[in-house]
């Protein structure tokens, strides 16, 4: 396995050329790759609010955004604009500070979530220890902001929307981190980049689905119920609640959590991708490509191409995924709150704790296969 | 033991189950994807409104002798009509008639009831303004024909389904001497005949 480029070590090391202090490379290094991920997130996220409003359409049988730039790519860029000139409305009787607070809360963990997904063997913001864990505990602060917002707004609606995003939050993250302990019972590692390393070298065959396929299902679900899309969208469900906690909501505060939302769903895609689908990882091993093409593996234009690929494959698995819950949103109804909590603590909980030890036995039993 | 067994064992059959109905579910989203939008591109393509359509009525001042008829058979008494006896001609002369497509329930009353059949229905369904008071045609404005969908060339005339030939589906791209389901009368008259 190569280790891919270093792009630190590159830039640092050019700027160093240039006659700059080391120091100072590295300092002029540290936001480089911040501005770039916040950059690429934004992004992505106006990508998947395009592909939602083109996916949906074409479900219903209708065209969707077309003239607001070509195939209506713009829309979205509209939608923002549209927000960010908005009247920033706060109501009378609301908990101003509170009100404010909340949007916010929701939004950083979310885009500092974005640390620990990576797109390549050195394409990642922060190779941390913790990694996935990182992205579980930073997971769980989002439900302080939607309550903080739910009970500011002093609307019923609200506060209701926001007690229900709690609940569900709080319960769906149960399962998601048994589904997670299982992956990295298997890599022995909570680092995402290790978690990768450990499914790539065997292609497609390697990946953690067909090792977890019980792990993938239960992981999807939970994500689903943490982005708080469709069959799980209660707390926002616009029959029952008008908006739920975004009722109150006007301008930018709502554009946050209408952002915040589409980021958890690219960043949950990406985290499907990275845990179950092999990350950057090609269906082919890259070195036996390289292998059968007769080029070394040291080559910098494999390199340089395989870093390519590392990339297009991680976006490529996690848009696929976000396909797939857009048809899913038009697929399933949404589901009672009861049956909701059913679903998280009575189904995904034991299922989440069997597949927890059926992987620590397979792990006992077949220690080749299963990351001994 | 046994009986807790059977549980797990119907409690994941059911799940399956669910899940395969999920599955169905996303084939038939999916599907939906490859086929061709349903919608009519408004402004750029237009139904071409069908025979019977009621849309804005048409009023034509010379045939109209001023009976009020229309105003008789009107569920709300819209129309206005405003005449004078003329004592030359011993005749009811009219000055002004309006309808206020505001009110108007386009229910087609004034059209079948007109004794000189001075009032006609036409194509026009989209009368927009924005003030509710520009609605209230008078006699110049009632006078006024519309432009007929098939003759506009900014638009691409689209048939309405029932319009289009037996299982043809897509109004898009169909000659226009495509025939349409059933026969017209003197076509029956004509089958009957011979």
């Amino acid at each position: 396995m190569n280790s891919g480029i270093d792009l630190q070590g590159n830039f640092i090391k050019s700027l160093m050329d240039l006659g700059l202090p080391s120091d100072l490379a590295k300092a002029i290094w540290m936001p480089v790759p911040m501005i770039l991920m916040i950059v690429a997130a934004t992004v992505g996220v106006l990508t998947s609010v395009w592909l939602e409003r083109k996916i949906s359409a074409a479900a219903q049988q209708r065209i969707g955004p077309e003239y607001i730039g070509p195939l209506g790519l713009l829309a979205p860029v509209a939608d923002g604009l549209k927000l960010v000139f908005k009247e920033d409305v706060v109501p009378a009787k609301a908990d101003r500070l509170l009100f404010t607070l909340g949007p916010i809360i929701v939004t950083i963990p979310v885009f500092l979530s974005y640390l620990i997904v990576p797109f390549g063997q050195n394409l990642v913001i922060t190779n941390i220890g913790i990694g996935v864990f990182l992205w579980i505990a930073l997971s769980s602060v989002a439900p302080i902001g939607l309550l903080m917002s739910g009970y500011a707004s002093n609307n019923k609606y609200s506060l209701l929307g926001g007690l229900r995003a709690a609940a569900q939050s709080i319960s769906y993250e149960v399962p998601l981190a048994l589904a997670v302990l299982a992956i990295a019972m298997m890599s022995n590692s909570l680092s995402t980049i290790d978690i990768v390393e450990q499914q790539s070298g065997y292609g497609i065959l390697g990946w953690n689905i067909w090792r977890q396929p019980v792990g993938f299902i239960l992981f999807w679900i939970a994500a689903l119920a943490e982005c708080e899309r469709l069959p799980f969208d209660l707390p926002e469900a616009e029959e029952e609640l008008v908006a739920g906690y975004q009722t109150e909501y006007s301008g930018m505060k709502f554009a946050l959590f209408y952002l915040s939302s589409y980021v958890n769903l690219v960043l949950s895609a990406l985290l499907v991708s990275v845990l179950y689908l092999g990350g950057w990882d090609f269906p082919i091993p890259i070195d036996t490509l390289a292998h059968w093409l007769g080029i070394s593996p040291a080559n910098p234009v494999l390199q340089m191409i395989a870093a390519c690929l590392g990339i297009i494959m991680t976006v490529l698995k996690a848009y696929l995924l976000v396909f797939l819950a857009i048809l899913l949103r038009w697929t399933v109804p949404r589901v009672r709150i009861d049956q909701l909590l059913d679903l998280g603590w009575k189904f995904l909980l034991p299922v989440g704790l069997v597949n927890l030890l059926l992987t620590a036995a397979l792990k006992l039993a077949f220690p080749v296969a299963f990351g001994g | 033991m046994l009986k807790f067994l059977k549980q797990v064992g119907d409690y994941a059959k059911e799940a399956v189950q669910a899940g395969r109905y999920i599955g169905q579910g996303l084939a038939v989203t999916f599907d939906h994807m490859r086929r061709r939008p349903i919608t009519v591109q408004y402004p750029y393509e237009r139904l071409i409104p069908s025979e019977r359509f009621r849309g804005r009525i048409h009023f034509e001042f010379d045939k109209c002798i001023a009976c009020e008829v229309c105003v008789r058979v009107c569920p709300i008494n819209l129309p206005v009509v405003d005449w004078e006896f003329d004592k030359v001609s011993k005749k009811k002369k009219l000055k002004h008639y309006s309808i206020d497509f505001g009110v108007c329930i386009f229910c087609g009353n004034c059209v079948e009831y007109c004794p000189t059949n001075c009032l006609s229905m036409t194509e026009e369904y989209d009368i927009c303004t924005y003030d509710r008071h520009e609605l209230n045609y008078d006699s110049v404005a009632l006078g006024r024909l519309p432009y007929k969908v098939t003759n506009d060339p900014m638009v691409t005339p689209l048939r309405e389904l029932v319009y289009l030939p037996q299982g043809v589906m897509e109004p898009h791209d169909l000659p226009a001497d495509a025939p349409r389901p059933g026969s017209f009368p003197e076509d029956l008259v004509q089958k009957a005949n011979s």
